[in-house]
């Protein structure tokens, strides 16, 4: 191998995103396509009583204006669609900013305007909009893709009565949204041969071909064949992942209008549209010895869900899996409110997290053992699991948490910190340090790739995964040349279509996973297929060399003992005079990745004004591809943490339970000024049970931790314990 | 978003006279603030008179009194010279203010007519007095972090967002007016207008009126002044609370001090009482938390505001403890 994976590989598509040339979804353009808007529900609960068009229909460019009354009937499996019913279909309304109707015009102006002119009547009911107000209704719903909301092992509850220490706290989170840059967007064609082709923000186009098809499966007129192309995301963050009805809307709109229809959101109607972070409360009790080891957990967190499904996307997992403790019960409870469904969002673990490494810190200060000792006496290295199967004790392949803890508390200077809260001034600050563990699990999607080698010795890489920002064109290209011998720059891969083989959403860390041991399972047999020719070939210097003696680097191949005899990938595959062309598949597992994050945090206790000012992490990823891309994820998970503690926060009003700031000027996320440099360490070790080239899934662990190490540290600022996140400036006075 | 006649303006006297005789019409400089009002439907004009092409861009420092024109940009005015000499307040307010894009385009007259923030009436679909006269107040008893503890009422508690107001209500600012009637001045205190009953009306401008340009009247005080403003993140966001304030000493005792506050008020908040309690007495901790408390004497806090009675008095001693030097 060349040796490109590991190393810091700059983009290999920076250059045509930084420049424009890169076409994202909504950039391409399709001839004759009429622009669509959506007629979004000022009402939370009832029903549509009456539209009337007449207005918009008198607009300049208008086409249509579409109802329920209009919308071919759609059918549509319960996952990956996110929501309990389609839009359009009839005239209920489940929530404020629910699509009622839809319009189509020659020009986006002219459909937004023609959009305002719709009047809608409704009869109304009162929502439920605040989930403080219905806490007794709280329910234990049914599962949820597999997985039950009740879970554990042992008898926690008894543990607990026996337990030497105990720490008994609520922690809560609220609304937040994913809020890409790149607005949800959906081009519908139906092509003259009866192909609904899609061009889509979409992070998984396998998922979407997929819903789409079954969705249009039982109308009268069903597309022949679906495609959904998506060649860059501007973030997704799991806003993207699921199928929202805006896609089928617009797929059916088209139909209807018989002409291809671009529909792109608007950033209030993404507040509606898409799935938002559940709002979330989580009473913890954890019982320990006074050695600090945990004999019980007991979980018990409340989330937002829809009067018409119960679905939880914020697992437990950490609380089940991450620490050694023989008695653990967790119950995921909903509560049912007029609003749009949740969804998944990065990273969707960290909202139970949040409580469990606050508990955790808690209980380091009752017991006065430092928060990373207590984390490293409830160390385990085996998997304890309750699964269909009975409960089972799995060593993971390698995990070297211990050695994150170890080298990220070295680079912060841990060693120094005095553990009194309040004790450590600089100036007119109050200075707190503060740490947790990070972890998520990440997914597995059977995949494949195709790889061909063209006359010009040239590899076209293709897959049906995706890039939402995150390398993935940069690191399988390198997987593929470091596996052919070719300069990186003589792979060119392409992705986001499901013209390509099928492969993995690009959602629960899954994309690397389950794509990277495909691509280099292709490259593996291109290269073999290649040097088969050459050794067969009477023309070619390496004639009747043995095969497995024929090594390829930088183009060429040479025979291992004669370095003179040597051909090259263009020469032999020209001889042969077609491309060659393979395919790959690798199957792996889902697993968990580790770190720690240590931080630091300056209060000005007079303004309670704070800042996050030094973070270090050490992040156990298994094999590190790409030391670039990887410590981007690191930047963007930390952001991301930090935007969760201080101010993340979507306001429903109680009344009317519409989102009272639906725009990234009243929702706030942190610009530079928040978020200090990252200094990201990595324990970068192959995994044995990984088939990604020793990977692990990494995207959504770091940040994790983020926002309980914030809290951990105002509380050794200042000696306050904040439970309840944003921690905004009142909580500090 | 509506479609909408555009008409360029040659001179104020001719923006003036279009508006006059163009029903529903609108002044547009940078646009920053109008436009993104209108994609929202907040606010409908059939007409705009873009008035960035008259010659109202000036920024003049002449005897007794700095000359701001009303189509002069954030950033000019904030890097100005003599203002940042002079009139410290006036530029940390503009740098303080939204992002360096938008204070490229963003005018003076522009800003001191922005909307409140408030997510209510900023959002079409949900009731507003402000917006909808008679709809209702949703943020009384709804989210109200970013509304006022001062000067509300049971029709609208919104706040003023411009960070400059505040500095300018601070020292003594005269707005000028250009009207169908002629031309006018109001002083910056009986500028912005108390909701009462009618929170529609915000300014004392009357139909048809061009802010021209804005008067500060230059004193040794002004040169002693400062911005504090606090928000929930480190730049880009309107303020939470903040102060305006100038002082001037004379060894230990307060010999001139004006104070306005962001963020808490309907109005850029001003208050005579706060000032005098101040004036002519030593500068103490004492003498500043007795000012603090006479400033919050009428708060009228709700749920989510209710910590802004407590800030705004811990920022007002923040700022004049810096101010005069007692830390």
């Amino acid at each position: 191998m060349s040796g490109l994976v590991g190393q810091d590989v700059a983009r290999v598509d920076g250059r045509a995103k930084v420049t424009g040339a890169a076409r994202y979804a909504a950039d391409q353009e399709v001839p004759g396509a009429l622009h669509g808007f959506l007629v979004m529900s000022t009402i939370a609960r009832g029903e549509v009583l009456e539209i009337d068009a007449r207005a918009a229909l008198a607009h300049p460019g208008v086409v249509a204006v579409y109802t329920h009354r209009d919308m071919p009937r759609l059918r549509v499996p319960d996952f990956p669609y996110n929501r309990p019913f389609i839009p359009m279909q009839d005239a209920r309304v489940h929530h404020s900013g629910q699509p009622v109707a839809y319009v189509v015009a020659q020009t986006l102006e002219q459909a937004q305007e023609a959009a305002n002119l719709v009047r809608v009547r409704y009869r109304a009911e009162d929502p439920v909009a605040r989930m403080a107000d219905v806490l007794d209704q709280a329910f234990l719903p049914e599962k949820f893709r597999d997985r039950n909301n009740e879970d554990g092992r042992g008898d926690a509850a008894a543990a607990l009565e026996q337990a030497e220490v105990r720490i008994d706290r609520t922690y809560a989170s609220p609304m937040q949204h994913h809020n890409p840059i790149e607005p949800h967007t959906t081009t519908a064609v139906w092509e003259e041969d009866g192909t609904l082709t899609l061009y889509e923000s979409a992070q998984g186009v396998v998922f979407t071909r997929g819903m789409v098809t079954q969705a249009f499966a039982g109308t009268d007129r069903p597309p022949a064949n679906v495609r959904v192309v998506s060649p860059y995301l501007g973030g997704g963050f799991g806003a993207k992942g699921p199928t929202y009805p805006h896609t089928l809307l617009t797929a059916a709109a088209a139909r209807l209008a018989g002409r291809p229809v671009k529909l792109v959101l608007s950033r209030a109607q993404m507040y509606t549209s898409n799935g938002h972070r559940a709002e979330y409360r989580h009473h913890l009790r954890l019982g320990a010895t006074r050695q600090g080891r945990l004999t019980a957990i007991d979980a018990t967190s409340t989330a937002q869900v829809t009067r018409l499904d119960g679905r939880i996307y914020n697992s437990s997992d950490s609380t089940l899996h991450l620490y050694s403790c023989p008695n653990v019960h967790v119950r995921q409870l909903g509560v049912r409110l007029d609003l749009p469904t949740s969804s998944y969002m990065r990273s969707p673990e960290t909202t139970s997290h949040f409580g469990l490494e606050t508990a955790l810190d808690e209980l380091s200060h009752e017991l006065g053992i430092d928060p990373v000792e207590l984390r490293i006496r409830n160390h385990t290295e085996v998997v304890q699991a309750t699964e269909a199967n009975g409960r089972t004790e799995r060593p993971y392949g390698g995990k070297h948490l211990l050695e994150c803890y170890r080298a990220a508390a070295e680079a912060f200077g841990w060693a120094r910190r005095d553990p009194r809260p309040g004790r450590t001034r600089d100036g007119d600050e109050y200075v707190g340090w503060g740490m947790a563990t990070e972890t998520h699990t990440y997914g597995h999607i059977p995949s494949e790739a195709r790889l061909t080698i063209g006359l010009d010795g040239r590899a076209t890489l293709r897959t049906a995964t995706q890039e939402i920002g995150t390398g993935t064109y940069t690191v399988l290209g390198q997987v593929a040349a470091d596996e052919l011998g070719l300069p990186i720059g003589h792979v060119t891969t392409l992705l986001g279509d499901t013209a390509y083989p099928a492969a993995s959403i690009s959602a629960g860390s899954s994309t690397v996973p389950s794509v990277v041991g495909p691509v280099s399972e292709a490259a593996k047999n291109a290269r073999a297929a290649v040097i088969a020719l050459a050794v067969a070939d009477p023309r070619s210097p390496l004639h009747g060399v043995p095969a497995g003696e024929v090594v390829a680097e930088g183009g060429r191949l040479f025979a291992r003992g004669d370095r003179d005899r040597t051909d090259t990938y263009r020469d032999v595959v020209a001889r042969h005079g077609s491309p060659v062309e393979v395919t790959g598949r690798r199957p792996n597992t889902a697993g968990h990745t580790f770190g720690a994050v240590f931080l630091e945090v300056r209060i000005q206790p007079r303004l309670g004004r704070l800042r996050v000012t030094r973070v270090v992490t050490a992040h156990d990823l298994g094999r590190v591809l790409n030391r670039r891309t990887a410590r981007g994820q690191v930047i963007g998970g930390v952001t991301w943490g930090i935007g969760f503690a201080l101010m993340e926060h979507t306001m429903v009003d109680p009344g009317t339970a519409r989102v009272v700031n639906p725009n990234l000027s009243t929702y706030l996320v942190p610009v530079c000024a928040d978020t200090p440099s990252v200094e990201a360490l990595f324990v970068d070790r192959p995994i044995s049970d990984s088939q990604a080239l020793g990977a692990r899934g990494f995207g959504e662990t770091p940040g994790t931790g983020v926002p309980a190490a914030i809290g951990n540290a105002i509380f050794h600022a200042t000696g306050r314990r904040l439970r309840e996140v944003p921690f905004t400036q009142d909580k500090l006075l | 978003m509506r479609s909408f006649g555009y008409t360029i303006a040659d001179s104020p006297a001719e923006a003036v006279r279009i508006a006059a005789s163009t029903p529903g019409s609108a002044f547009v400089a940078g646009g920053t603030e109008l436009l993104n009002l209108m994609r929202d439907g907040a606010q409908a004009h059939d007409h705009l008179i873009d008035v960035n092409h008259l010659d109202l861009g000036g920024i003049a420092a002449g005897p007794g009194r700095l000359r701001l024109g009303a189509s002069a940009r954030m950033r000019q005015v904030a890097e100005h010279a003599t203002v940042r000499r002079e009139f410290p307040v006036l530029s940390e307010a503009l740098l303080a203010s939204a992002s360096p894009q938008i204070r490229n385009m963003a005018s003076i007259g522009g800003n001191l007519l922005q909307r409140t923030r408030c997510g209510y009436f900023r959002d079409a679909g949900s009731p507003c007095d402000k917006r909808t006269p008679g709809s209702g107040c949703p943020a009384i008893a709804g989210h109200n972090r970013g509304h006022a503890i001062l000067g509300g009422g049971d029709r609208c508690i919104a706040t003023h967002p411009s960070d400059l107001a505040v500095a300018l209500t601070a020292l003594d600012a005269t707005v000028h007016l250009l009207g169908p009637e002629g031309a006018r001045a109001v002083p910056i205190a009986e500028f912005y207008l108390l909701p009462g009953a009618t929170p529609e009306r915000e300014t004392a401008m009357r139909p048809g009126e061009l802010i021209t340009w804005v008067d500060v009247p230059r004193t040794t005080l002004a040169g002693r002044s400062r911005y504090l403003k606090l928000r929930d993140r480190a730049t880009f966001e309107f303020a939470v609370v903040s102060v305006a304030a100038a002082l001037r000493m004379r060894g230990r005792v307060v010999r001139d001090v004006r104070l306005a506050f962001g963020g808490v008020g309907t109005r850029p908040w001003r208050d005579a009482g706060v000032e005098a309690a101040l004036r002519g007495r030593p500068l103490t901790r004492q003498a500043i938390a007795e000012a603090g408390r006479l400033l919050v004497r009428d708060a009228a806090p709700r749920e989510g505001n209710r910590f802004k009675v407590e800030l705004v008095q811990r920022a007002l001693a923040s700022i004049l403890d810096d101010l005069g030097g007692l830390r």
